[in-house]
């Protein structure tokens, strides 16, 4: 007899409750995310461009305008790489990735013509241990790649004085191991990518 | 009557009911976002943002909540402020963002939040227990901040990003990586417990 009330208020009312909250909070977030997904690709853009210009050593201005306008001025971009025009000729900038410690570490490769000397190198992602491995973000460890040639070897930190040595990262050894294997293969990546070979 | 019982919802989660060193709740995110100033600051300014809205969200329909699907709800409400808080990131703060990682997203377990809810918006009017999710966001954030404060300044030698110590300091590596976060926040528990906690339980 009072079965009626009860289907009401045990099943149907939760349920047309729940749809409700959750129609409203999806149309909430649903709308926000459409309201800022211009700008969130905007960013994610500049992001990239920030470390194409970084590993090709063209100085720029660090806001979303100076990175856009040094981008369109001075980088071309091709099928799979990026070219600009260094003092010695072309230079390539590749993005590679390869395994960290913890996971995936990306990085922007430039180089001069002979695809053997660094131009620069930029970190687009990584996910090292903080204080220890992260520390491959740091310019001193990104900018001592500037003129050197591939292949390298690591040393110990402080201590890199020859052409093709850099300096590793003390208390991070598998980190350091594991970024010079990406960048010694930089080199190959970059004559299959840009000269198909 | 009533300034009184506000006063206290806001002064109890920032003492005598401390939501991190009394009730030991939010301890991931302590341990997880303390190794750098900044960072710490966006993250807790992140909470309180849900912790007070979602709590005044709540508190709104309690009486139309039905109660078996009372956490449902709660978790949904939640999820959608911490959503907000990481588009609005993304969108104006990238860097941020990028630093932040998934822990913007993880704010959503918080048992801070889930925890003000379940204990005090479900019984409290709207005002009422906005003060009191701010208050808790606020109670979390001032221990957050002073832990980031010895974390960083002890293990990069700096504050804020600017160095501040001179050369002669050897960075403790261990206090940005996580240990760091658990040596830190024990000792403040204990120093706190030990000193004015103490005093208090005898007045």
């Amino acid at each position: 007899m009072n079965a009626q009330p009860s289907f009401y208020k045990e099943r149907l009312y939760p349920l047309v409750f729940m749809f409700i909250v959750t129609f409203l909070c999806i149309l909430l977030t649903a709308g926000l995310y459409l309201l800022t997904q211009e700008r969130a690709s905007a960013n994610e853009l500049s992001f990239t461009r920030r470390a194409v210009l970084q590993a090709g050593g063209v100085p720029f201005e660090n806001t979303t305008l100076g990175i856009e306008q040094a981008f369109n001025e001075k980088i071309s971009v091709e099928e799979g790489y990026y070219t600009t025009q260094g003092p010695e000729g072309i230079r390539y900038i590749i993005p590679l990735q390869g395994p960290g410690l913890w996971g995936t570490i990306a990085i922007m490769v430039g180089m001069e013509e002979d695809l053997r000397t660094f131009s620069g190198l930029a970190i687009v992602s990584q996910n090292e241990t903080p204080g220890l491995g992260a520390r491959i973000e740091e310019s001193w460890f990104t900018s001592q790649f500037s003129g050197k040639k591939a292949p390298f070897t690591m040393v110990e930190e402080g201590t890199a004085s020859l052409d093709n040595e850099v300096d590793a990262i003390t208390g991070a050894t598998r980190t350091s191991e594991y970024f010079l294997n990406l960048t010694n293969r930089a080199a190959d990546d970059a004559k299959l990518i840009i000269r198909g070979e | 009557m009533a300034k009184n019982t506000l006063r206290k919802t806001f002064i109890e989660p920032l003492g005598k009911n401390n939501p991190v060193f009394v009730q030991i709740l939010g301890i991931c995110s302590t341990l997880a976002v303390t190794n750098k100033l900044q960072n710490t600051l966006v993250m807790t300014l992140g909470v309180m943002f849900t912790t007070a809205l979602s709590s005044f969200t709540l508190s709104l329909i309690r009486n139309h909540i039905p109660s078996r699907i009372r956490m449902m709800v709660e978790t949904m409400i939640i999820a959608t402020f911490v959503i907000i808080v990481d588009i609005v990131l993304k969108a104006f703060y990238p860097e941020m963002w990028k630093q932040l990682g998934p822990y913007v997203g993880l704010i959503i377990t918080n048992c801070i939040i889930m925890g003000r809810v379940e204990a005090f918006a479900l019984q409290n009017k709207p005002m009422l227990s906005l003060v009191d999710g701010l208050a808790s966001g606020l109670g979390y954030a001032y221990v957050l901040l002073a832990i980031a404060f010895v974390r960083e300044l002890l293990g990069t030698g700096s504050l804020w990003g600017v160095r501040i110590l001179g050369s002669w300091w050897t960075n403790w590596s261990i206090m940005i990586m996580p240990p760091g976060g658990f040596f830190v926040l024990a000792i403040l528990i204990w120093v706190i417990r030990e000193t004015i906690m103490k005093e208090a339980k005898h007045d």
